[in-house]
């Protein structure tokens, strides 16, 4: 039992130091040919000024940076979002964040006339919070039992489907949102920039340390609600706490990087056989995998077509889609 | 006495009266918004009309109007509804999942990656909709093959689903971003499924699918109730969980399959009938006539309402089958709220 364990967390100490390793390759490579000695003396103060300076600290430590925070970020509130629902087909979208985000940004462009991609993260983070706090409000009935999870994502399908709705409708209606929106809807790392991520780093750290919390109170929830109440978890709290996470994580995400389904609904499947039932181990493993999965994407985006990108968001499921249904079918541990 | 035995030929089957009034309700609440919808539209039309139309003494218009646009419009609409209800209860019973649908098995996500490739590849609209039927079917099988192994768990489908259509989805998505804005705006009311216009030949292929599928799918009916149990209990009551789970998806596909290829992805449909169906007759055994009747009526409102905009804001039906279903879906969760806590 001991030596299982040690093994599992040996295989997450592997999946971090390769995302550690990824990271000055991440760096490194772009469109432009710095080379290896011009980028690591741009990382530096005495070169302010030069281009290779501006690109380093300008393009691409802010996508590095945004890939990592976002993919652990995703791949977190999906392992939590899962656990908490008890069903695999639950992504952390669905608490409404992600429909939500998509018609603010529709509305930015529609009724704001905001046309760049840094311009619709406000209207991304104030949809996602009023899609989420609507089914917060419909789908659970937080005094004594907690919100019921099946209510929960039944109530967030239906918010999310009712916002997407509306978004068509805009879509349909005005040719300039389309323009924009089907860029926004592939979610990339490429248009975040330093600034950015200064404004925003404070919900990341206040929705990180709720998830980790999350991840510990719901471990003794998958033995039964019964069972973890007699262990004495407020299960109630418990699910507050995590919903809480989920949408802060996601919803920062969205309004960064624009809906990226994926990394919340699959990592989570992959990781599972590393981590067995433990939630804690999950969450863990899903947070670097997610790093992992993001910043892999989004530096084979940039170099593997020559002269144009690949988002981000449509690298991830082109890779990740068919790895998970090979590792279903080779049956390597991967099951329901 | 809470419910309704019936007995005959050696059977017996067991009615909930709740369920035969919530079925009824459904089936007036139908019938009044078919009803309804021959009236409705920018053309005015009294109830003389229409008696006068099908006398066959009208005058032309009026009866073209009546026979050649209302009524298939009508007649999609209701097919339309009843398969993907139908379709969406049997997917969500057979993977024991509320959140499952139709578009687990691929049909939808490969029929709009379809319909955007004919798009992508001829420059028009012509060729959408064999390319998404081609496309659906395509994807569902790959789906079906790739998580087959000595038989189908709902676990591995489940898995490989959303394998497949996520990586579908982006390639959709990706497409989309090629194509100049006129076409992209094209696509787009495609994706979203639209009952503008269909003509008789589409209805009647429609229903003659139906005729076929919906009295197999009824018959299916028992056995669905019987794996509500649990899958081995099933087994060792001399189920043969596999052949009935193939069956299942084979059902289901083909009814989406029909719907898709005449209206294109209508949203939402297929995920809400069944727990409308369930919140409706208070009870977590499968349905498919409520659900049935729950679809219909969910397509047939948002038919009702893409038909009451002015013209400025025309809208495809699509967008209103989820302006309809989530209110509906959101008040049933609500009721059954109310009703636990008390």
């Amino acid at each position: 039992m001991r030596s299982h364990t040690h093994r599992r967390l040996i295989a997450l100490a592997v999946l971090a130091l390769v995302t550690l390793a990824l990271i000055p390759l991440s760096v490194g490579f772009g469109v432009r040919n710095l080379g290896w000695t011009n980028v690591l003396s741009a990382l530096g103060r005495d070169q302010l000024g030069t281009t290779a300076h501006l690109v380093v600290w300008e393009l691409r430590l802010p996508r590095t940076l945004a890939a990592l925070i976002c993919g652990g970020a995703l791949g977190l509130a999906g392992a939590l979002m899962q656990v908490l629902t008890r069903n695999p087909l639950a992504d952390p979208g669905l608490l409404g964040v992600n429909g939500g985000a998509a018609m603010g940004v529709v509305l930015g462009i529609w009724g704001l006339g905001i046309s760049s991609q840094t311009g619709l993260i406000l209207p991304a983070l104030g949809g996602a919070g009023v899609a989420a706090a609507l089914v917060f409000l419909l789908g659970g009935t937080p005094r004594g039992q907690g919100p019921d999870p099946m209510r929960l994502i039944l109530a967030g399908a239906a918010v999310s489907a009712l916002f997407l709705a509306l978004t068509w409708a805009i879509l349909i209606l005005s040719r300039e949102s389309l323009d924009v929106y089907r860029f926004w809807v592939l979610g990339a790392f490429s248009d975040i920039r330093m600034a950015d991520l200064l404004s925003l780093w404070p919900a990341f750290a206040i929705a990180l340390p709720l998830a980790a919390a999350a991840a510990l109170l719901l471990d003794p929830l998958t033995l039964g609600d019964d069972t973890a109440r007699a262990l004495g978890v407020r299960v109630g709290l418990a699910r507050v706490i995590t919903i809480l996470a989920i949408v802060g994580l996601c919803g920062t995400t969205v309004s960064l990087a624009g809906p990226i389904a994926f990394i919340g609904l699959v990592v989570p499947h992959l990781i599972r056989p590393l981590s067995g039932a433990d939630v804690r181990l999950l969450a863990l493993g899903s947070f670097l995998a997610g790093a992992l999965l993001a910043i892999t994407a989004d530096t084979l985006g940039r170099v593997l077509l020559p002269g144009r990108e690949i988002e981000a968001g449509a690298m991830m499921a082109l890779i990740g889609g068919p790895t998970l249904v090979l590792l279903v079918r080779l049956r390597r541990g991967v099951a329901l | 006495m809470t419910a309704l035995t019936l007995r005959g030929f050696g059977l017996s089957a067991r009615l909930p009266w709740r369920l035969i009034a919530v079925n009824a309700f459904l089936m007036v609440c139908v019938l009044t918004l078919a009803g309804l919808g021959l009236f409705r539209g920018a053309y005015p039309i009294t109830s003389q009309d229409i008696w006068t139309t099908i006398t066959g003494d009208s005058d032309p218009i009026l009866s073209m109007i009546v026979l050649e646009y209302r009524l298939p419009r009508l007649a999609t609409a209701l097919g339309v509804g009843l398969a993907l209800g139908l379709a969406g209860e049997m997917i969500q019973t057979l993977l024991r999942n509320p959140l499952a649908s139709p578009d687990i098995i691929g049909f939808s996500a490969g029929a709009s990656g379809g319909a955007v490739l004919s798009i992508v590849l001829l420059g028009s609209t012509a060729m959408v909709a064999p390319g998404a039927l081609v496309g659906g079917l395509l994807a569902a099988s790959l789906v079906l093959a790739l998580s087959w192994r000595r038989g189908v768990s709902p676990g591995q489908l489940i898995l490989t689903g959303i394998g497949i259509i996520l990586t579908l989805g982006v390639m959709t998505d990706l497409m989309m971003t090629r194509l100049d804005t006129t076409s992209a705006a094209d696509a787009v009311k495609w994706l979203v499924g639209s009952l503008a216009a269909p003509t008789w030949q589409e209805a009647g292929l429609l229903w003659v699918g139906l005729a076929l599928l919906v009295p197999l799918a009824l018959l299916h009916q028992f056995t669905l109730s019987r794996t509500a149990l649990e899958e081995d209990l099933a087994v060792s009551l001399g189920m043969r969980v596999t052949r009935w789970r193939v069956m299942t998806l084979l059902l289901a596909v083909s009814l989406v399959a029909l719907a898709v290829a005449t209206t294109g992805p209508l949203p939402f449909v297929a995920f809400v009938a069944g727990p409308i169906a369930h919140g409706l007759n208070g009870a977590p055994r499968p349905s498919l006539v409520t659900a049935a009747l729950v679809g219909a009526f969910v397509v047939l409102c948002a038919d009702a309402a893409s038909q009451s905009l002015p013209a400025a804001l025309a809208l495809p039906a699509g967008v209103f089958t989820a302006l309809v279903g989530a209110p509906v879906l959101l008040t049933v969760l609500l009721m059954s709220a109310k009703r636990d806590r008390l």
